[in-house]
């Protein structure tokens, strides 16, 4: 009942923490059970259709719906008329930093510009979807095109068309007086890279392209929204955050919060893609206007023609200096994320994530979120990571080539330890890369030397860093009649989040996980949470249910003295049984049948700023090259990673192996095509090729485990990391292979045939 | 204008009003509500609405509902009966073969179909068989296994 085994001895005690159990909620997954908002009829459903811009860049004249009303079967027709003119630089409550609502706003419904293909600018309610289809056609809508800047080098040309009025670059001193596709810069810097370039005995250069990638989930965004009479709107949505989803729509819609429920549905699939809106508001309101239900259903071609936000293409150029001995003495990196058509992240983030695992003295990041008039990008598995980690990695692999230095030697001899300087300035937690590193140097992958193929084989090393966040996680646990443990908690489950609670309350409370009943709350019936992301919910839902579980036995202890006699410090409590010095006992299914009328036991957890759990993580991939062809194949494939402490082992494997999987996608096939005048040329599954079970090889993983201090159970973050070093591992395996570097990302054969013949790359 | 289709699914003989332009999965979710097979992309490229017609694998969504009348559809809703889970879909939750358990019910009619032409397939031929599955959480291993364990045990039944 600690919640903080810190010993190992302590460790073997755990019962049901850290074991190989199956999901709990897996039998309704492969018997079709499960719900997911596509599955949500209600009786009088309308269906909506949003029209979409046709063009990449251009003004809204006007829009005249008046048609598209008239058409009989048209229940409502919504502009971004019907919608609140949310300011420049609004946030609702996200950690501390808040969510650019404006954004949000923007995706929803186009006011006055489109800047993508895909961007929203009408929606029709109708009694079935081909109707709600044919009102699209009838709505006009007068477009004065404008230049369209697609391509991210371009649109930080001095002359590039310019998207946004009001942005002006961040991070700038003095403040620039005239917009720019430039939305911020952000510099990391320490010591004196030129000076220790300069000096240097050996250089590592890379200069690398990534293209735009999705978040590849299955299930395209749905959403059912349902206006009662008396205004109070629920909300069943495929999404990461049923908090965030009711903020953002309250915000949208000019609704109180207290008027709208948001019920998450089982996810298919988000990945970082479903936190934002995709429809919500827009159902809200369409319901709102027709007194019906109403569902919208994305079609996989809306999902990836601007419909919903992939992750952010990069432009990265680095340069890694080191001394005669192979220590690190400098890395300078500039870092351009192509954010589509508003605002993005920070890149402060992926320039710590890409610099965090060295000991070097003198760094110079310097990080650009720039405007395109593509779709706005959205978040994507650590997002970022894999993009720096591609070049940066790269980088670090041709200065161990020019040293003749082993890769892993070189990591071993820089690597990050606790209590090294993070690229902040801050010391790093408890962390365990040099026994990663160890790991990798016993294993077999590393060991055992590659056999020869038909085509040349190489092995590439890469690592990882995630930092992950944890923010705020809320959670219940009712005592049913019978004495069990009912969790309700506020994060939601992407992730098997359900399985680990249980697992968590079962420890808790001496049970077994059978006992533990764990379901995600609606935004009504659960404290606030945020979001499912940053690898943030196992470890503060762990936090928040060790907490309330604590809380619910204090309670239940009062009861059980008052029935035992005794004072409830005199009482022991073990695997569902309270126990006085008398020998007196009473287990909590008899205790919560004698005392069901005293009113329920509900105990309360909320976790917020917990300290973070960061993610490490090293890979070893083998690689064969067709040099006929560029076809790469991926043999082998080993993913090492430190989890603070496995909740549930397999569950972890699917993560890392998912992972990878996602990282090979991206690594050699994933990339959306744009045209010049910024439409997807791909925009399906078969030309957005995403991995089948043909190209991704068995993936080992190998977990370890340094526990975070003062966090319950001592977990870490878990899901982001593993995507980080697969595409470096990869490059740099083919680079082995082939003695040449594929600077563009995906790697496709074409690209690696181009390199192959020492073309320029498309 | 709504046209009438006799159709089998699950066994089970139905009468329903289509419309022309659905698809055999518009039949099966909006008019069976037989939600358990799923619609990923609409064109053929991601499984997820796989379903057996006559014993054989097929994406749902490519056929018409009014091609369904006399053949024996079976989706994943028509694999266990009761809480008697198939052998592939108990291998599954014993092998975390399921993560969003969105891909999940055209993996187990794929997997199903496998193992009823072919009850010993090789990890190659497992692969081969739900390559047109696309699965984007679990990197395929544990599915893969899933189906390998399934194999073995339905194996093991049949020598008893």
């Amino acid at each position: 009942m600690t919640g903080q085994p810190s010993t190992a001895e302590e460790q073997q005690k755990l019962k049901v923490i850290g074991k190989r159990l199956p999901r709990v909620d897996a039998r309704e997954r492969v018997t079709g059970k499960a719900l997911y908002a596509a599955d949500l009829n209600l009786p009088g459903m309308a269906h909506a259709k949003l029209l979409r811009s046709p063009h990449a860049h251009a003004r809204i004249r006007r829009i005249d719906t008046s048609r598209a009303e008239a058409l009989k079967g048209v229940l409502a027709v919504v502009t971004a008329g019907d919608f609140v003119d949310v300011p420049f630089g609004a946030t609702v409550t996200m950690g501390d930093a808040g969510f650019d609502v404006w954004v949000v706003a923007q995706t929803n419904m186009a006011r006055e510009k489109v800047f993508w293909v895909g961007q929203p600018v009408a929606g029709v309610a109708a009694i079935d979807e081909h109707i709600a289809e044919e009102a699209l056609k009838l709505i006009e809508v007068d477009y004065e095109p404008l230049p369209p800047v697609v391509d991210l080098a371009k649109a930080i040309e001095p002359d590039a068309p310019v998207l946004h009025s009001n942005v002006i670059t961040k991070g700038v001193e003095p403040a620039p007086r005239a917009p720019s596709n430039v939305c911020s810069r952000t510099l990391i810097a320490r010591g004196d890279t030129e000076t220790a370039v300069r000096e240097a005995v050996a250089i590592g250069e890379a200069q690398v392209r990534v293209d735009t990638a999705h978040q590849g989930y299955l299930e395209p965004q749905v959403v059912v929204a349902q206006v009662d009479p008396n205004g109070f709107a629920t909300v069943w949505a495929s999404t990461q955050g049923q908090f965030t989803c009711e903020l953002m729509i309250a915000r949208i819609l000019g609704l109180p919060q207290s008027k709208i429920r948001v019920v998450p549905m089982e996810v298919g699939g988000a990945f970082g893609g479903k936190i934002a809106l995709h429809g919500e508001a827009a159902a809200v309101r369409l319901s709102e206007k027709c007194g019906r239900p109403v569902k919208l259903v994305l079609t996989r071609e809306e999902v990836l023609q601007g419909g919903s936000g992939p992750a952010a293409g990069a432009m990265i150029d680095v340069r890694v200096a080191s001394d005669s001995n192979g220590k690190l003495t400098a890395i300078e990196a500039t870092y351009h994320l192509d954010a589509g058509g508003l605002p993005g992240m920070s890149p402060s983030l992926v320039m710590q994530a890409s610099a965090a695992l060295y000991q070097c003295p003198n760094l110079k990041l310097e990080g650009y979120d720039v405007v395109t008039n593509k779709p706005r990008t959205e978040a994507y598995r650590g997002p970022g990571g894999i993009q720096a980690a591609f070049a940066v990695e790269q980088a670090m692999d041709i200065l161990c080539q020019r040293l003749g230095m082993d890769p892993l030697e070189f990591r071993k001899r820089n690597a990050s330890v606790t209590g090294s300087l993070m690229p902040i300035g801050t010391p790093f937690p408890t962390i365990g890369l040099t026994d990663i590193l160890e790991a990798v140097g016993r294993h077999p992958c590393w060991t055992e030397p590659l056999q020869p193929g038909k085509h040349p084989r190489g092995r590439g090393l890469s690592i990882g860093y995630w930092r992950g966040t944890s923010m705020t996680s809320a959670a219940h646990v009712t005592i049913a009649g019978d004495g069990r443990p009912m969790v309700t908690m506020g994060p939601v489950d992407i992730s098997g989040t359900r399985t680990a609670m249980a697992q968590v309350v079962a420890e808790e409370f001496g049970l077994s996980i059978e006992d533990v009943l764990v379901t995600t709350g609606d935004s009504k019936s659960v404290g606030y949470s945020d979001i499912a992301a940053g690898s943030r919910v196992a470890r503060t839902t762990t936090a928040a249910l060790v907490e309330a579980c604590a809380d619910a036995l204090r309670q239940l202890s009062a009861r059980a003295a008052e029935k035992l006699q005794c004072k409830p410090e005199d009482l022991d409590y073990a695997a569902g049984v309270f126990r006085a010095r008398t020998g007196a006992v009473i287990s909590l299914p008899e205790l919560m049948q004698a005392t069901l009328g005293e009113g329920a036991i509900v105990g309360r957890g909320v976790s917020t700023r917990l300290p973070l759990g960061v993610e490490i993580g090293a890979h070893v991939c083998d690689v064969e090259v067709d040099p006929g062809t560029g076809q790469v194949t991926v043999l082998r494939y080993t993913a090492f990673q430190d989890v603070g402490r496995a909740l549930n082992p397999p569950a972890i494997e699917g993560q890392i192996q998912g992972s990878v999987a996602q990282g090979l996608g991206w690594a050699l096939t994933e990339g959306f095509d744009y045209g010049p005048d910024g439409r997807l040329r791909n925009a399906s599954l078969l030309d957005y090729r995403i991995p089948t079970a043909l190209d991704v090889p068995p993936i080992e993983c190998v977990i370890l485990e340094t526990p975070v201090p003062n966090v319950p159970y001592g977990v870490r973050g878990v899901g982001e990391v593993p995507i980080v070093p697969v595409a470096a591992a990869v490059a740099n395996a083919i680079a082995r292979a082939i003695g040449v570097r594929v600077w563009h990302m995906p790697m496709t054969p074409e690209r690696v045939l181009r390199a192959i013949k020492g073309g320029t790359l498309a | 204008m709504k046209t009438l289709i006799r159709c089998t699914v699950n066994g089970e003989e139905h009468t329903v009003l289509a419309d022309p332009r659905d698809t055999l999965l518009d039949l099966l979710r909006d008019r069976l509500g037989l939600t358990g097979t799923k619609e990923g992309c609409g064109n053929g490229n991601c499984g997820t609405c796989t379903v057996l017609v006559d014993g054989e694998p097929v994406n749902a969504c490519l056929m018409l509902a009014v091609e369904a009348p006399g053949h024996e559809i079976v989706t994943v809703e028509g694999l266990s009966e009761g809480n008697k889970l198939h052998p592939v879909q108990e291998a599954l939750v014993k092998h975390g073969g399921t993560q969003c358990g969105f891909c999940t019910p055209g993996i187990v009619v794929s997997a199903k179909a496998l193992l009823d032409r072919n009850p010993r397939p090789t990890e190659d031929e497992i692969r081969h068989a739900i390559a047109g599955n696309l699965c984007r959480c679990t990197g395929y291993d544990k599915i893969v296994a899933a189906i390998a364990a399934a194999a073995a045990e339905m194996a093991e039944g049949v020598g008893r």
